[in-house]
Parts: structure tokens; sequence; C-alpha cells
């Protein structure tokens, strides 16, 4: 009976690593960058919640609340793309803070599986992010990290809203934003 | 790899006397084989690497990574059989849970269970296995030798922490949709009471005695106290940002919290039922399991891929183990 039973789970051990995803698992993203530059220059760069105009891809800020816990940001992005994110912790001493998306206007829509789904700003779920700056005497080192959900949460996603896809457009935003944050700092 | 495991160790030392007798090397032989010996008798802690597909197994007498055991299908709860002979791995991808031999360090069967398995428990006597499915609202009852399915009971919706009484009676299930908890009689396998508790529970603890259970709401910033014997909360104790799971330690008067969205745990004095220390530890810290000394705390950091020990009783972080990508290790990992 045992063998039977151990056979039958080495079967289904290699079908089911063949099918696809089920049941969405949280994803991070860690992008880093060294600036020439004092950790206090950096900061004074990012440091109020309300301005993100250091990222080349945020066309617009506007913010309820200042830069304490539960303040309300609305990126509007350059392709017209809003993204609503609430300020979780921010912490002037240590140069860093937290916040998490609460909503996003979408992209476009796709059908899939006979639905219709609509594809989020940014292709994510559940994105909570920290950004924090390291005073590495002189230059500064900026950690820019994220956890979240791929955008479609049922099983078996289109594309456009896979893990690659969140994975791959969270990547992108973190990295031109630190891009463009050293080149700001080290002018 | 070391350390030899204590079946090594005493073959070895049985081999050594057969073929080296009134040889002086027989004498260095059993030093060494006693002298390993003892670290293999330390516990290991189980920690479930997600994103890595593996499971790092910790010797908590050595602080380190003695092995890395590859799990497919994405592994996130952690159950080690009380007997010490098996680890069970919830694996929401591959829809079931892995056994792991822990002798061996590999996994010696998979079992497909259902669409999203999550939270997993084994009970006192080793015998029987327990896991929530997230999508079907669903506990499944696994005889732990044959690994057939014995009965599958519905619950609250997105049933996810799973923990057993001490004495083997009753199941108590964290169900994160529906904000309650299910307690689970366990002759007869129905669910016999519900207690609402705060917003979107997840990893839940009990106390020695099975009288107190402790749940973590994930939404609602805090902690439910529940009374078993009325199934009634008897108090909120509010946390830190985003509470994931629990843990006692020191002679249950000290309830660990992870705080997902803090990077920190809360330390609630379980009299007075406040707070009485924050413990800073990695990013996203999800797991969280005592030692068998009763008085050392292991908790997973999901977005730093290590795990934290905490000395209970000094509030500090005293170790940090570099473990994979991804550490969840939800459930109770670490073997008697």
């Amino acid at each position: 009976m045992k063998k039977i039973t151990l056979f039958v789970s080495v079967l289904l051990f290699f079908f089911s690593s063949m099918v696809s995803a089920h049941g969405p698992v949280r994803q991070k993203a860690e992008e880093k960058i060294t600036i020439n530059a004092p950790a206090e220059k950096v900061w004074a760069i990012i440091k109020n919640y309300g301005d993100m105009s250091w990222h080349p891809e945020v066309f617009n800020t506007t913010v309820k609340g200042d830069n304490t816990k539960g303040a309300i940001r609305v990126l509007t992005l350059k392709d017209g793309g809003t993204i609503t994110e609430e300020l979780k912790k921010h912490d002037d001493a240590k140069m860093s803070y937290a916040y998490k998306i609460t909503e996003m206007s979408s992209s476009k829509s796709i059908t899939h599986a006979g639905a219709e789904e609509k594809v989020p700003a940014l292709p994510v779920n559940d994105y909570a992010a920290s950004i924090e700056l390291a005073d590495k005497g002189g230059s500064t080192e900026v950690i820019w990290k994220a956890g979240y959900y791929r955008a479609y949460m049922n099983n078996n996603p289109p594309e456009e809203m896979n893990e690659e896809a969140a994975n791959t457009a969270v990547k992108a935003m973190l990295e031109t934003g630190l891009i463009n944050l050293k080149k700001l700092a080290e002018k | 790899m070391f350390p030899v495991n204590y079946r090594h160790a005493s073959s070895r030392l049985a081999s050594g006397i057969h073929t080296i007798l009134g040889n002086k090397a027989v004498a260095i032989y059993i030093a060494t084989a006693f002298l390993s010996t003892p670290l293999a008798a330390q516990p290991f802690a189980y920690i479930s690497n997600q994103l890595a597909d593996s499971v790092s197994v910790i010797d908590t007498a050595t602080a380190r990574v003695v092995d890395t055991i590859a799990v497919p299908g994405k592994p996130a709860g952690i159950a080690v059989a009380p007997d010490g002979k098996h680890c069970y791995v919830s694996t929401p991808e591959a829809k079931g849970f892995a056994v792991v031999d822990t002798t061996k360090r590999e996994v010696i069967a998979t079992v497909a269970v259902n669409d999203g398995t999550l939270g997993i428990a084994v009970g006192p006597d080793s015998k029987r296995i327990y896991v929530a499915d997230w999508y079907k609202n669903t506990v499944s009852v696994i005889d732990a030798n044959s690994l057939q399915i014995l009965s599958t009971i519905a619950v609250g919706e997105s049933p996810s922490g799973l923990v057993v009484s001490p004495d083997n009676r009753w199941l108590y299930v964290a169900n994160r949709i529906s904000n309650s908890v299910s307690q689970i009689d366990l002759k007869t396998l129905d669910v016999k009471r519900t207690a609402q508790v705060g917003t979107h529970p997840f990893g839940l603890t009990i106390d020695a005695r099975g009288e107190r259970i402790y749940v973590a709401n994930v939404q609602s910033d805090d902690v439910t106290v529940v009374e078993t014997a009325r199934m009634k909360p008897i108090a909120t104790v509010k946390v830190n940002m985003l509470p994931y799971a629990t843990a006692l330690a020191l002679n249950d008067s000290r309830l660990l919290v992870t705080n997902q969205d803090d990077g920190s745990v809360s330390v609630i004095d379980t009299e007075t039922l406040k707070e009485i220390a924050l413990i800073k530890v990695g990013e996203k810290p999800e797991g969280v399991s005592t030692h068998p000394d009763d008085r050392h705390v292991y908790v997973a950091n999901w977005f730093d891929g290590n795990v934290s020990v905490i000395d209970a009783r000094t509030l500090k972080v005293i170790d940090t183990i570099t473990t994979g990508e991804g550490s969840r290790a939800f459930g109770q990992f670490i073997s008697k």
C-alpha cells in the first residue's frame, strides 16, 4: 500500500511541477545604488513624501498629510496612470520611509479566460516598499526594496499580469528612479 | 557534511570497535563519535525558502545551516513531527505538501491535497497531519503513516494558521477572510465552535495547558487572546504593523509576535497582556518558533532571507543566520 502511495506521489510530484502556478507567491525586488554625495544631500531630495519629482517616470505628485504615517500621495505617471500610496513609516534620523500602494488606475483592459481584466498601472498586487539611505562617509548607498504579488490573483495568469510582468515593471521603476536620483544628487 | 547525525555516529563507532580493536585509534574514534553525538542531538530548525524552492536546515547548537534540501512547489508552511522523524512542508504550487525525512534530509514523498495549501500542522503523537486549503476553505486530515487523506473538513474562508491542542483533542484554524478561529473536535472531525477574532487572523499559537490561543490579526494590527474553554475572545492586544504569527516562550509568560511591515517582533507579557518590548529583526519577519529550551525564539525574515534568533530573557537578537530567498517558515519549524 505504502509503495503504491509513494509511486503515485512521485508521479504527482512530476506532474505538479509541470503545471503552471497555483496560487500566487509573493515576489521581491531590491535595487541599490551608490551616490557620490553626502547622505544629507541625497535625503534632502527624497525625504518629502509628497515630492516624487526626482523620479523621471512620475509626472506629478499630490499629497494629503505631511511626512507622518497615514499620509496619502497620488503619483501621476508620464503615461497618465495613477498610483495611490499610503505612508507607513517615516524616519528622519534613519533616513528611510516605507509605503504601500492602496489604489491604481488601469493601464488597459484585456480578455483572459473569458473575463475582462484591468491591468493596473504597475502590474502588481499588495505592494509594499521602503527606501533607505546608508551613510558611507561622504558617499551614500540608497536601497529601495519592494515586496508584492503579481496582478492576477487567480490561477493561470495572463502574461500581462504574471510574475514576470510584475518583476520587470517593478525593477524598471526602482532602477530608473535611482539612476536619476544619482544624477540629481551628484550635480 | 557535518555534523554527523546520531545514526551515522553510532554505526561508525561500532565498526570502529570491530575493525581496529586493540589499536590506539579506538580511543580517538570513540571520542570523536561522542563528540559528534551531542551536536547531532541538538534540535534543528527547518526554514522554508519560498523563492528558492528549498528548506534550510539550521543546527541550533552551532547556529549554522548544515544542509539545504530541494523542495519544489514554492514551499511555505512547515510542521516538524514531534517524534523528529519527518518534517512536512506545504507546497502551494505543487498543490499539496512534501514529506522530508529528517535523517536523510531529502523529500521522500509528496502528497497532492488541494488547490492552495499553506497552513500545516502535526498532532502531538505525530500520527496525523493537518493541511489547510486557502482556496477550498477546508482542512484535510492525513494519516502520517499511509499518507492517505482521512477526512476533509469545511471551515471558514481562507484558512491559514493551524495549531493542535497539547492534549491532541482539538485543532484550531485561523480563517483569514472570515475573521474567525474554528475549533475542530479531533475525535469526530467536526467543527465544534467558532470564535470571532480581529481582522484577518493568520498565524496562531496555543499555551502548554491548552487554555489560551493567541492569534495575530494581519489587518487590525493586533492579537486576539481566545479562551478555549468557552471559545470566546478575552482580550485584544495592539501590536505593530501587519502582525503575522505568534510564539510563546519562558513558561508561556512571553508572547512573541512578528510584525511583518515593521521589521520587528512585539513581546507581550501574557499576564498583564501589555507589550513590554519591540525588538528589531530583519525585513518582513514571518514565521516564528520557540526552541525546546523555551528561551530562544527563531524568526524567519522573508525579505532578507535569513533567521533572527531572539533571547526571550534578555530581549536581544543574539544571532542572524543566512538561509535562502523568501524565508517564510510558517508553522512549528523546530524539532523537539
